[in-house]
């Protein structure tokens, strides 16, 4: 027999930490990012590099500017502020100007999240926040949509432009039933408009939901409940069975249902409470899309992250063991 | 004298700011700080109404029963309002369309109820003169140094002169105006707890130097 060891409690630890996980997000993110630079070209990678290097940045800075050391800035950082960059590099549209990844970033990482605390702490999710700040700020440019094409990488002919259409989105069509995109130029995003760089290629998309499901990053069910609802409240709106498909494959929502909703600070605690969560942030996305005819993913993620401290008030976790008590103590056989 | 003017000119200015310390007024700040010069038109007509209205009610501060106070005080507040009101109306119709309806919603503007409360009817007239000129002139600064930041940021001008293509238009909607606000206060919370810090040390030496002495 070995000896005895005392300690405290957790006796049981494992290897996942924020680091690790976000890591692993970063990598479920890569297949996404290539098709949106494959799709858009060099432009959309320097603006996401912009984006990323803006993000950390901006956190080392503050970190500095609190009182910080350089050397505990290395040792804690967990690679958030990358991640919060890459997301919103990946949310902006591929023709906006270089400056706006850099207002953005400044603005998620600064004031949404290190003001409140830093990682964890933030109550909104930082890359959605700046991405809408970047809307409301900039809505001619944020609502330039970016008409992808395979040659953008490397363009055969110097005369090819690309084809940025402003307000002409695969949603708007969608949405009013008269769509003449097939399900799948919209699953591989080819020849769709978008307003962002990382919403077009769906496969790639769906390979970092696997990638992310079987890291355990991420549960399961959430994207597909808020994608299957959302889809389902379209059918309902349209009255059409048919809009199923092309109303979840359009727009950013596969992309916000993966990366964006189901960041952890900013989710329920239960189980319960997550289903409630991404339940009705599909009622309220098709609703919002139904009604106002626009893509409305990122406002509707923002407002019910507000909701998040609400449903973790009503749904709590039962503690194991724990029963109801009994109205009437009967005499048991 | 000299001394106590110089108490509420701090008082009004900084250490009760009542924009910025005692969060009075909220409704004007947020709608009218989109650009500076409503926050000078709106500071200016606080101002006068805020002096006006505190030297009436000061003089009649043991004839109003302090039961049907309110209502006085607001009859008399109205009645400077409607002043200024017709005056800007007839001289300056630009600034009154630019206010809009917080021009009559002054009666019931906070820091003009919450002065004659508070101060004009329990201090003599002549103090609750200064201390009704020095609480709109800290409003009035406030509110123009929000209203500059959102031009500058929002409109890329400031006082109407254009300074720049580049705007950040966030800072015209009601979201900048309240993320405008949350700042200011912060930053002026910060920089006071450094001054009150600073001068606690300084009566603390004085009070050491009069020890030793």
């Amino acid at each position: 027999m070995g000896k005895l060891v005392i300690s405290n409690t957790p006796h049981i630890k494992s290897k996942s930490s924020t680091k690790r996980i976000m890591i692993d997000v970063l990598i479920a993110l890569l297949p996404a990012f290539v098709m949106g630079i494959v799709y858009f070209g060099w432009y959309a990678l320097l603006l996401c590099a912009i984006s990323l290097i803006t993000c950390i940045l901006a956190e080392v800075v503050y970190l500095l500017i609190v009182g910080e050391k350089i050397k505990d800035i290395i040792r804690k950082f967990d690679f958030t502020s990358a991640v919060t960059g890459l997301l919103l590099g990946m949310n902006l549209p591929p023709e906006c100007p270089w400056y706006l990844p850099i207002i953005g970033g400044i603005f998620g990482i600064v004031v949404v999240k290190m003001l409140f605390g830093g990682t964890g702490k933030n109550f909104v999710n930082p890359a959605i926040t700046a991405r809408i700040f970047l809307v409301l700020s900039f809505a001619s440019f944020m609502t330039m949509w970016g008409e992808p094409s395979i040659g953008a990488l490397f363009p055969l002919d110097s005369g090819a432009t690309s084809g940025a259409t402003s307000g002409a989105t695969a949603l708007g069509p969608i949405l009013q039933g008269s769509s003449q995109m097939s399900n799948l130029d919209l699953f591989l995003g080819t020849g769709v408009g978008a307003s962002a760089i990382g919403e077009t290629c769906k496969v790639a998309l769906i390979l970092g939901y696997i990638y992310l499901v079987i890291r355990k990053v991420i549960d399961f069910k959430y994207p597909l409940i808020y994608v299957g609802v959302t889809g389902l409240m379209m059918v309902i709106y349209q009255g059409n069975i048919n809009a199923f498909l092309p109303s979840i494959l359009s727009g950013a929502l596969i992309f916000a249902a993966i990366f964006m909703a189901t960041d952890y600070v900013t989710t329920p605690n239960t189980t319960l409470g997550n289903i409630v969560y991404f339940a009705l942030l599909g009622i309220l996305t098709a609703t919002l899309r139904h009604l106002r005819g626009t893509e409305s993913v990122s406002f509707c993620i923002l407002f019910m992250n507000f909701f998040v401290p609400l449903i973790d008030r009503h749904i709590v976790p039962k503690p194991f063991g724990f029963k109801k008590a009994k109205k009437e103590v009967k005499d048991g056989k | 004298m000299k001394n106590k003017v110089k108490d509420l000119a701090l008082d009004g200015v900084l250490r009760q700011n009542p924009t910025l310390k005692l969060v009075l007024g909220t409704c004007p700040t947020l709608a009218l700080t989109t650009a500076a010069m409503n926050g000078v038109g709106m500071g200016l007509a606080v101002t006068f109404v805020l002096m006006c209205s505190n030297v009436i009610i000061s003089s009649l501060r043991n004839i109003i029963p302090s039961r049907v106070r309110i209502p006085a005080y607001i009859l008399i507040i109205a009645t400077f309002v409607t002043i200024v009101r017709m005056f800007l109306n007839k001289f300056a119709p630009t600034i009154a369309t630019a206010m809009g309806p917080y021009l009559p919603l002054i009666v019931v503007n906070c820091i003009i109820l919450g002065r004659a409360e508070a101060f004009a009817s329990k201090n003599p007239v002549l103090d609750s003169m200064f201390d009704g000129i020095f609480m709109g002139l800290g409003f009035m600064l406030a509110i123009t140094l929000m209203g500059a930041f959102r031009e500058i940021l929002g409109a890329g001008a400031i006082f109407g002169v254009k300074l720049w293509d580049f705007k950040i238009e966030f800072f015209t909607h009601a979201s900048g105006a309240l993320f405008t606000y949350a700042i200011f206060i912060a930053l002026f919370t910060y920089f006071s707890g450094l001054y009150s810090k600073k001068s606690k040390q300084k009566t603390l030496q004085k009070d050491k130097k009069e020890v030793e002495a």
